[in-house]
């Protein structure tokens, strides 16, 4: 059965309020978004959704993972296991739980599909003045002995004033394919301070559809980190709302795909108040057949004025079959603002493969340090030493040489 | 150390390169003038192995192999140096990790272990102190911003770490003003010894004041038309190029 037919026959099964049944009209009417949808054009989920998943959970292989293996190293961990948390540490100030179910307006039926259906997630909730300096990691393990679709639907509330930092990694341990329909919403409050990184390196087997929806009240500050080095298919939509004066936000990307590897970052950021700035770098490196699409969209309302809006998109495509799909789109209602975007695709330049080669760098490690070099921009971003570290890792690895970074 | 036999190269279809012929002893240091478009940066490129260029026949006989059979990275590995005329800027890497890198590779290729990164910061200060070079440079990206004359230093900079046999200086001394000149000129005499060797491509008898080369040669539309000591510098600074294309 299609991965439709599997949704409807489940969601006939489970007991779904009145709401949440009315919340699945959309997508048993149409279906899955395909790329005839404007947001889908250059996305295509056919393929995917056209496989047999299975939607039950099983609980059995849960109890013999050792997740301190797929852990990035933080102290401080949340950790699911085939949607259960197994494991959260208990931090003054800082309230985490279970899922807790929430209300949103969806831009889509995938996040319809969720809003209806997950049951799994977590709930974290920053007191305010809480200032949180060590990165919390959130760690989300799948082991299923079938093709699994999972969803997980997460809130984190920030209170005013308060500062803290995140870590998300995903992890299929199974041969079978994994497909997470992920929803994440933070709410900042005013003066507050949140970052975000995700670590997409999951195994070939994996699906990864991402919705991260943010909410910023004044003079906040939110800072999204997407390193996507792994997995099959990855989209990920960050939208940004900003509602209160003078808040930042900021969204940086680093795609190094090989392979027949698929990732889509669509951001939205709509600035609906006055004197608001966002900055945007998404760089990808492309090799193999692997395959890109960026689509940045900036919405400026009318009455935001004094907006300082920035968006870059550089792509280096490595290889003749890898391709790009990059679309800004700037809609700008307000008359005194600063807005610009800038789009690049490009290969290395043989100018400075010559240089290093007669610098004795050889030709693979030269087009490593070249891309290192493209990319660190972003990597840099990240305040976390081992998050930055991990990337460089991570893309060393890819580009199959042994050359580290630091000195 | 090396020697160049009758090379003939060109790029696009279009010879440049008619015919070299050049010999350069260990200890040595030789002086390569020429006019405009004479073929002066492209037998630099060539000998470090630019594959822009396409070399139609002859040999050039690095201490028993021939450096056309190599690729760029390899004769790097024997020990050849080009201090390029237009060093390439590379924003996103620092100058200590480049040169890290650069020299752990050549160090692996020769089948010896990474330096420990104390030692190498020591002789990059070591070295930044010969060139005259201001603190905070290392950790700057690549030539990134570099004014012409940083460019440059930082070239010579690379040669001080990397020690090479045969250092190739292709117009070290265009972009410099007097003091740099000076600096960088008396920087490649500290390194210059009786194990290596050194071709200095140069428009100007300017450098050939600080660095007093063994032999001068002077390349004409791809060839060599004439070989003398320092003394032919100054007579070629004097009377100009067009001189000596006439008696050739």
């Amino acid at each position: 059965m299609s991965l439709f037919d599997n949704i409807k026959s489940y969601s006939e099964k489970v007991n779904l309020s009145t709401t949440k049944r009315k919340d699945l009209h959309s997508f048993f009417k149409n279906g899955f978004p395909t790329t005839k949808d404007e947001e889908w054009k250059y996305t295509s989920l056919k393929k995917i959704v056209a496989d047999d998943f299975s939607i039950e959970e099983n609980k059995d292989i849960v109890s013999e993972i050792d997740f301190e293996k797929y852990s990035l190293g933080f102290e401080n961990k949340i950790v699911f296991v085939n949607g259960t948390l197994i494991s959260s540490p208990i931090i003054k100030g800082i309230l985490i739980s279970d899922f807790t179910d929430f209300k949103t307006e969806n831009k889509d039926v995938v996040c319809d599909i969720n809003s209806s259906l997950a049951t799994k997630g977590f709930s974290i909730s920053v007191t305010q003045n809480t200032i949180f300096k060590n990165p919390i990691e959130i760690l989300f393990l799948t082991n299923t002995k079938n093709d699994n679709f999972s969803q997980y639907r997460n809130q984190i509330i920030i209170g005013n004033n308060s500062k803290i930092k995140f870590v998300e990694k995903m992890r299929n341990l199974s041969k079978t394919k994994c497909f997470v329909n992920h929803f994440t919403q933070i709410t900042l409050g005013k003066n507050s301070n949140c970052e975000y990184n995700k670590i997409q390196t999951n195994r070939k087997n994996s699906i990864l559809i991402d919705n991260l929806n943010i909410f910023q009240d004044s003079d906040s500050t939110c800072n999204i980190n997407t390193f996507i080095f792994g997995g099959c298919f990855i989209r990920n939509n960050l939208n940004f709302e900003q509602n209160g004066l003078n808040s930042e936000s900021n969204m940086n990307g680093i795609s190094v795909l090989d392979n027949n590897q698929f990732a889509d970052n669509h951001t939205f950021i709509d600035h609906k108040v006055a004197n608001c700035r966002s900055n945007e770098m998404y760089k990808g490196i492309y090799m193999g057949n692997s395959k890109g699409v960026f689509n940045g969209k900036i919405m400026v309302r009318p009455d935001a004025q004094k907006i300082d809006a920035f968006q870059s998109n550089n792509n280096l495509l490595l290889s003749d079959n890898s391709t790009i799909d990059s679309k800004p789109q700037l809609e700008i209602y307000a008359d005194d603002v600063k807005c610009s975007h800038g789009c690049t695709i490009g290969q290395l330049s043989e100018d400075a493969m010559f240089y290093m080669r007669s610098r004795g760098i050889a030709e693979k490690e030269a087009k490593a340090v070249l891309s290192y070099a493209f990319a660190s921009e972003a990597i840099e971003k990240t305040t976390i030493p081992k998050v930055r570290l991990l990337a460089q890792k991570l893309l060393t690895q890819k580009l199959n040489v042994d050359l580290d970074f630091n000195i | 150390m090396i020697k160049i036999e009758d090379l003939n190269a060109g790029i696009d279809g279009h010879q440049i390169l008619k015919g070299i012929n050049l010999e350069v002893k260990t200890g040595e240091v030789h002086a390569i003038m020429g006019p405009n478009g004479s073929g002066k940066s492209t037998l630099a490129s060539v000998i470090a192995g630019n594959e822009d260029y396409e070399v139609g026949s002859g040999k050039i006989d690095f201490e028993g192999t021939d450096l056309l059979d190599l690729l760029p990275e390899e004769r790097a590995y024997k020990g050849v140096f080009l201090s390029f005329q237009y060093p390439v800027e590379i924003p996103g890497i620092s100058v200590s990790n480049f040169i890290k890198t650069s020299i752990n590779e050549m160090r692996k290729a020769n089948g010896l272990d990474p330096i420990p990164t104390p030692k190498l910061l020591k002789m990059m200060r070591e070295k930044m102190e010969l060139l005259n070079i201001k603190k905070g440079y290392l950790s700057r990206n690549m030539n990134d911003g570099f004014s012409g004359g940083e460019k440059k230093r930082n070239e010579i900079f690379q040669m001080a770490i990397l020690e090479p046999k045969l250092a190739i200086l292709d117009e070290t001394d265009s972009g410099l003003d007097i003091d740099t000149l000076r600096i960088v000129a008396n920087g490649v005499n500290k390194l210059k010894s009786k194990d290596n060797a050194t071709i200095i491509i140069t428009h100007y008898q300017r450098l050939l004041d600080y660095i007093v080369p063994d032999f001068v040669h002077v390349l004409y539309d791809g060839t060599i038309i004439k070989s003398g000591n320092k003394e032919l510098a100054y007579e070629l600074e004097e009377k100009g190029y067009d001189w000596i294309s006439k008696e050739g």
